[in-house]
């Protein structure tokens, strides 16, 4: 593909830290793909070595072929949308947008008609008709958000790199962005490459997703796959919907120090086993059972004493703590459930179906 | 504020226990001025007043050994009719304008290196603190010290002689106008420096990032992001420098030789030799000078926006 960005053993190091750690990925021309990482993974560092801003201290990085490392960052034809915007604080929305066109060093705008044209096509595109001789203080938060993907989108980059840009809006306003920003995207036909801390935003915005742990990727996949079939315990901690429970395998049981679970002959194994031995189960595929209730075969099970429940809409989340003081969360959706009275301090058994579990071994 | 919360309170007290609003918020509404009052009452006396005694001073009847309260505008018109001084008053703004383009000019790249490219908090302040080491030493002290320094026996002659680059010394360097700019500037240039970097300092770097990573250059940068964003501290630092070197009179005495006569060394002279009326009219056209000046500068920036 003409416009693919191919990473190859991108290391950084800062002294005894290793923040990116032989990096080695392709991300396709036109495409939405979100990096996930809880932060100190090298996420950011990742950003600002493709951007330019940093050099890498071994490895490659390439876009459509062209080797970018040594480029100055302008002229990588990559743009880049800082988690606090960066806007320019003295100069008008217009004037942020129109910067890049009017003062780049390489084939500036200098006709002020095409100037005007080209940043009100992009007001219009990510919609801020109407705002445009207004100072960057004079709009809210969500607004100055468009500014700052309009005024790299201008510039007409190839790829658009995007530091945690939802960071700073309220819930209800971030979930609204993740549509605009997927729909601004497929109108350019660009690739952005979008960070993250949180997993419902990655899942949600990408249309592949990377994993990053201490400067590795741990998985780059479509989000369902990451989310259904993650790669290492490590990756299911991160998507903060698995209880993980660490131990050993044992022929056709899971050991763990609280119990022990039958291994299904249809259980997912993880390709990144070895480095830490865990079984997960995802919150929402536990049933809640009363203590003495059966086991079907093919089920697995665990005692556990309930604690407290957290209503939110939707679905409801149960805490449970174990014999040997873990917690276990289960989410139920309550358009298929109704929720559930449980007395607090209970013993109750915990239900799977075995064959749903993550097993890392 | 207070009104909403009176009313919401109201209907759970009986009329004779609910305390009354109104004496509460008549006293809440003196903290105010009785904070002010000192500060009003401090410039009042000491600023103007002694202001309004000048102007009146100014119109008085002087006479050789006395001066009179008798109003009569002879002081003003002796003062714009002689060569002397008004041509003091023109070497006053002559002065004042070369000396403020050259603390710009040393004052702004210092800045620039102090507030931007020194990221490092701790080395930013530590090399603010070492452009405010001269003053720890008195003022006249300062301004004395550049006699040897560019006397025709000074430092920069024998430098200038032993490296061969001149054959005689160098005779301009002081008691002219020379010596005199050149000491303001190095005096005031830190007044420039420390308001230009605190603004500097406050940049976001990466909005200067962004503007590199949108294709601009260093200039361009400069030019269209960090010299706006900067104005203010160019303006509070004019300011500063205006002021001080308007109302000079120790520096151009000891450099120039008494040779170079600024409205200061003018109203020094005339107290001296007991001219109340005359260093009255003096104080007044400088005063009246300051004003232009300073409200020129806030016309430039919204101070009150910015900082």
């Amino acid at each position: 593909m003409a416009d693919d960005l191919v990473l190859d053993g991108v290391t950084k190091r800062y002294g005894a830290l290793t923040p990116l750690d032989r990096i080695s990925v392709t991300i396709p021309g036109n495409t939405y793909v979100s990096l996930l990482g809880p932060s100190g993974s090298g996420k950011t560092v990742l950003l600002r070595v493709i951007a330019g801003f940093e050099a890498p201290d071994a490895g490659s990085v390439r876009l459509g072929g062209r080797r970018l490392d040594g480029m100055a960052a302008h002229l990588r034809g990559i743009g880049f949308v800082f988690q606090n915007y960066a806007l320019f604080p003295h100069l008008s929305v217009r004037d942020n947008i129109g910067f890049g066109l009017a003062s780049r060093a390489v084939e500036p705008v200098r006709d002020p008609a095409a100037l005007r044209r080209r940043v009100d096509a992009m007001i219009a595109l990510v919609g801020l008709e109407g705002l445009g001789e207004r100072g960057v203080h004079q709009i809210s938060g969500g607004q100055r958000q468009r500014v700052a993907l309009a005024r790299t989108l201008v510039t007409e980059p190839r790829l658009v790199l995007l530091d945690e840009p939802l960071g700073a809006l309220d819930a209800n306003l971030r979930t609204r962005m993740r549509g605009e920003l997927r729909r601004i995207r497929e109108q350019l036909g660009v690739t952005f490459l979008h960070v993250t801390g949180s997993d419902t935003e990655a899942l949600a915005i990408g249309d592949q997703v990377i994993v990053l742990d201490r400067g590795t990727i741990a998985q780059h996949d479509r989000p369902d796959a990451v989310y259904n079939r993650p790669n290492s315990a490590q990756v299911a901690r991160f998507l903060n919907c698995y209880n993980i429970f660490p131990g050993r395998r044992d022929g056709a049981r899971f050991v763990s120090e609280i119990a022990a679970f039958p291994l299904a002959e249809s259980v997912a194994r993880g390709d990144g086993a070895g480095r830490e031995p865990a079984y997960c189960i995802r919150q929402d595929l536990i049933e809640i059972r009363a203590a003495d209730a059966p086991v079907a075969s093919g089920e697995a099970a665990l005692p556990a004493e309930f604690i407290a429940s957290e209503y939110s809409g939707a679905s409801i989340a149960y805490f449970f703590r174990t014999a040997r003081g873990e917690t276990v969360e289960v989410e139920a959706h309550l358009s298929h459930r109704r929720p559930v009275e449980l007395e607090p301090q209970r013993r109750y058994t915990l239900a799977w179906d075995a064959g749903r579990a993550v097993v890392f071994a | 504020m207070e009104h909403t919360i009176t009313a919401g309170t109201a209907p759970s007290l009986t009329a004779e226990t609910a305390p009354p609003a109104r004496p509460r918020v008549s006293r809440r509404s003196l903290v105010p001025y009785v904070l002010i009052a000192p500060g009003v009452i401090w410039m009042l006396v000491f600023l103007v007043l002694p202001i309004l005694m000048m102007v009146y001073v100014s119109f008085w009847t002087q006479t050789t050994f006395a001066i009179k309260p008798i109003l009569t505008t002879r002081s003003w018109v002796n003062f714009f009719s002689s060569t002397t001084y008004v041509a003091s008053l023109w070497t006053t703004l002559r002065i004042w304008l070369i000396v403020l383009a050259a603390t710009l000019v040393v004052g702004y790249p210092t800045a620039l290196f102090v507030g931007l490219f020194v990221r490092n908090k701790t080395l930013s302040t530590v090399l603010l603190v070492l452009c405010v080491i001269p003053f720890w030493t008195s003022f006249l002290i300062r301004v004395v010290a550049w006699r040897p320094m560019l006397g025709e026996q000074g430092a920069i002659n024998i430098i200038l002689r032993s490296l061969h680059l001149i054959q005689h010394p160098i005779s301009a360097l002081l008691y002219t106008e020379l010596s005199v700019v050149i000491g303001m500037t190095q005096i005031y240039c830190v007044f420039m420096v420390g308001p230009i970097a605190f603004m500097l300092s406050r940049i976001d770097p990466n909005i200067i990032e962004a503007a590199r990573d949108l294709g601009a250059g260093f200039w361009r940068i400069f030019a269209r992001i960090i010299l706006p964003l900067s104005m203010p501290g160019v303006v509070v630092g004019a300011i500063f420098v205006s002021v001080m070197v308007l109302g000079e009179f120790a520096t151009s005495a000891a450099l120039s030789g008494r040779k170079v006569n600024m409205l200061g060394n003018i109203i020094l002279t005339q107290v001296g030799s007991l001219k109340w009326a005359f260093a009255a009219v003096v104080g007044v056209v400088l005063t009246i000078v300051m004003g232009i000046v300073v409200s020129l500068f806030l016309r430039i920036v919204d101070l009150r926006r910015e900082l």
